[in-house]
């Protein structure tokens, strides 16, 4: 597992403690029923803290799923901060 | 702490029916993190307990407050920003800055804080509160530059420090110091605009952190230390005596010996709060008192007790100033200026709390009176503060004149002269009680503490009563030395509570009480609450004598049984009424 994965699957067990380990990579808002409008808000600030980034207030519509916000951390955060995760 | 720590913190498995602690929130931000970070923090200062948190409306803290308080004793803490007290000084509303208005929003601000003032007044008054005032940055609504305060932003200050200095007077309310708050959080770094604009919550992680950090140590309240023992040269005073002479010491600015002389004002402060200060100095004893008839002494020599002044190791003079205090080493400081000393102290004594005094660096001389006021600070000063080293001066020259006169312990309990006082009340009113049952651990039933909010919901229960007890001799006064909770039942007392300082031993003190409660309730019983804490063996013993076995766990002793197995008391017991 990359470096980003792991910290990002890290994120994902602090906010969704009931997420096994193995759903956490496919975990979305359809597929966790405790993923709501403050989870959704707790879950971004501890990435952004995790990873030193601050989301494009923009994309947050489309980062409502792990894969979502992976492909998030490893293109769109890294171009903007010039280098790699 | 990280965001993901607190997480992480509150992940933690609790054991089943682990004790709750229930917080309500007031605030009129969405309180998001802040949440997080409290619990986080009082899980922390609160091992085993699981912490809930209820929150109020966004938007509305005057009227969260106000609605708080009205079901049960509780514990609160209300979190005020600048735009509870008006929208306008928030920056999601866009109500005007101009100059124009700003006489308004002084005027709002104003009615705002007295309305608070009065709710929190009223809830007060049966609950635990804490307090954090407008901890965010003023908006640049006045017209002045940001580097000149205008009228406006003194008039909201004048009108928060009113609110801060009425608060400071109810005694069910603590408000969270800005002074504090300033060194953890630079007020720069408090305000985040995106959030607050997107969510409604306007901290930066770190501000929410640091806020819930000073909000949950004012929750937990924790005990102050009983006593501190202090070296003298290059310590309580600057230079060697024995080198120097008397004349040679100083304290003072003009021989660059200040520091020592601010130690000097710490240490009379807190002597003169209740605290037992004790000297250990390898030192010729005659000197030392003469050096101590120095008129500019600021710690006076009658506020210390005992002065262990020799050429031994400091950790003896240590064993007998903890003997003659009857105190734990865990209840005690000790500052010297040898790190040497400080560690043959520490390993003879590993529960005392030891601290360099620095002979050459001001700042952390300075740091280390700030620490020992964290250390040794409390709410308030009670009456017993003031007697607590004249009742142990006593205590210790009737031990002297017992064992200088060989009288047997009979001869010598019935020429004391002793008098109980017991006040029966269902008041818990006075924080003496809860101290005794937060301090206590020798003679302790049961080791169980409790919070102001916790206490004063123990007393809900119609049959609880609370017994406190007070006593004196021709020695002099202990003041208010035990305390008893527990609740009638038909012919049975159950007792939760039990605590007696330990200033109050070898008197038969706890025979007189369970006496007096058979006697007081009728009850032809008392079932006790016990349980074995590792440092409980007083009470232990005491029981162990009543029953003829050491109790493991909770018990019942009969009326016959107790009169089969008393000590006869010499001292008269009274009851006071209810204050």
């Amino acid at each position: 597992m990359s470096d980003t994965r792991a910290r990002l699957t890290k994120c994902f067990s602090s906010v969704f403690p009931g997420l096994s380990p193995g759903d956490v990579s496919s975990a979305s808002v359809e597929t966790v029923e405790v993923w709501d409008s403050v989870s959704t808000i707790t879950l971004l600030t501890v990435i952004e803290e995790e990873f030193g980034i601050q989301f494009d207030m923009d994309a947050l519509e489309r980062l409502t799923s792990y894969n979502a916000i992976f492909e998030y951390l490893t293109q769109d955060a890294s171009v903007s901060r010039g280098g790699s995760l | 702490m990280k965001l993901i720590e607190a997480l992480e913190e509150l992940r933690q498995e609790l054991p089943l029916h682990s004790p709750g602690l229930g917080i309500d929130l007031a605030c009129g931000i969405t309180p998001l993190h802040f949440v997080t970070f409290l619990r986080a923090h009082l899980r922390k200062l609160f091992p085993g307990q699981e912490v809930l948190v209820r929150t109020g409306i966004y938007g509305d803290l005057a009227g969260n407050v106000e609605r708080l308080g009205d079901e049960r004793a509780a514990t609160i803490v209300v979190i005020l920003e600048w735009q509870d007290l008006d929208p306008r000084l928030g920056i999601r509303r866009l109500g005007g800055w101009r100059p124009s208005q700003l006489p308004d929003i002084l005027q709002t601000v104003r009615l705002q804080t007295g309305r608070l003032a009065d709710a929190l007044d009223r809830i007060a008054r049966e609950n635990t509160v804490a307090v954090s005032l407008p901890t965010l940055p003023i908006p640049p609504a006045a017209f002045t530059p940001g580097w000149q305060a205008s009228a406006f932003e003194s008039g909201l200050r004048e009108a928060v420090a009113a609110l801060s200095a009425r608060l400071a007077a109810l005694t069910g309310v603590r408000t969270i110091s800005s002074q504090r708050l300033e060194r953890i959080s630079p007020p720069g770094s408090r305000l985040d605009v995106k959030s607050e604009l997107n969510t409604g919550f306007p901290y930066t992680l770190a501000h929410a952190d640091a806020l819930a950090d000073l909000t949950a140590r004012i929750l937990k309240d924790p005990l102050p230390k009983k006593g501190l023992i202090t070296d003298l040269d290059d310590t309580l005073w600057k230079g060697i005596l024995g080198e120097v002479g008397i004349d040679g010491i100083a304290w003072d600015l003009d021989h660059h010996a200040q520091r020592h002389g601010l130690y000097q004002q710490l240490l009379a402060s807190l002597a003169e709060a209740g605290t037992l200060v004790a000297i250990a100095s390898k030192n010729d004893p005659a000197l030392v008192e003469e050096a101590f008839e120095r008129a500019s002494l600021v710690l006076p020599r009658q506020r210390i007790f005992p002065a262990e002044v020799n050429w031994g190791p400091k950790s003896a003079s240590v064993s007998r100033i903890l003997k003659a205090w009857n105190v734990g080493a865990d209840s005690v400081v000790f500052v010297d200026d040898s790190p040497l000393d400080l560690a043959e102290v520490k390993q003879a004594h590993p529960e005392i709390e030891c601290r360099l005094f620095s002979r050459d660096d001001d700042q952390a001389a300075y740091r280390l009176l700030e620490e020992l006021r964290d250390l040794f600070g409390k709410q308030l000063i009670t009456a017993d503060d003031d007697i607590r080293l004249s009742s142990l001066r006593a205590a210790y020259s009737a031990a002297e004149i017992k064992l200088s006169r060989g009288d047997s312990p009979e001869q010598f309990l019935q020429d004391a002269g002793g008098k109980l006082t017991v006040n029966f009340s269902r008041n818990p009113a006075d924080p003496r009680a809860l101290e005794l049952i937060n301090k206590t651990n020798q003679f302790n039933l049961n080791g169980k503490r409790h919070t102001e909010g916790s206490w004063k919901q123990y007393f809900s229960d119609p049959a609880a009563f609370l017994l406190l007890a007070s006593y004196a001799d021709k020695f002099g006064p202990l003041g208010k030395i035990a305390v008893m909770a527990g609740r009638k039942n038909g012919t049975t007392v159950s007792i939760d509570h039990w605590v007696m300082s330990c200033r109050a031993f070898s008197r038969r003190i706890e025979h007189g009480l369970l006496l007096h409660l058979f006697e007081k309730s009728g009850a032809r019983e008392a079932d006790f609450d016990f349980s074995v804490t590792p440092r409980n063996g007083p009470i232990r013993d005491f029981f162990a004598g009543l029953l003829e076995a050491v109790p493991a766990e909770r018990f019942t002793i009969s009326r016959r049984q107790f009169d089969g197995k008393r000590s006869t008391v010499y001292f008269e017991i009274q009851e006071s009424a209810n204050e």
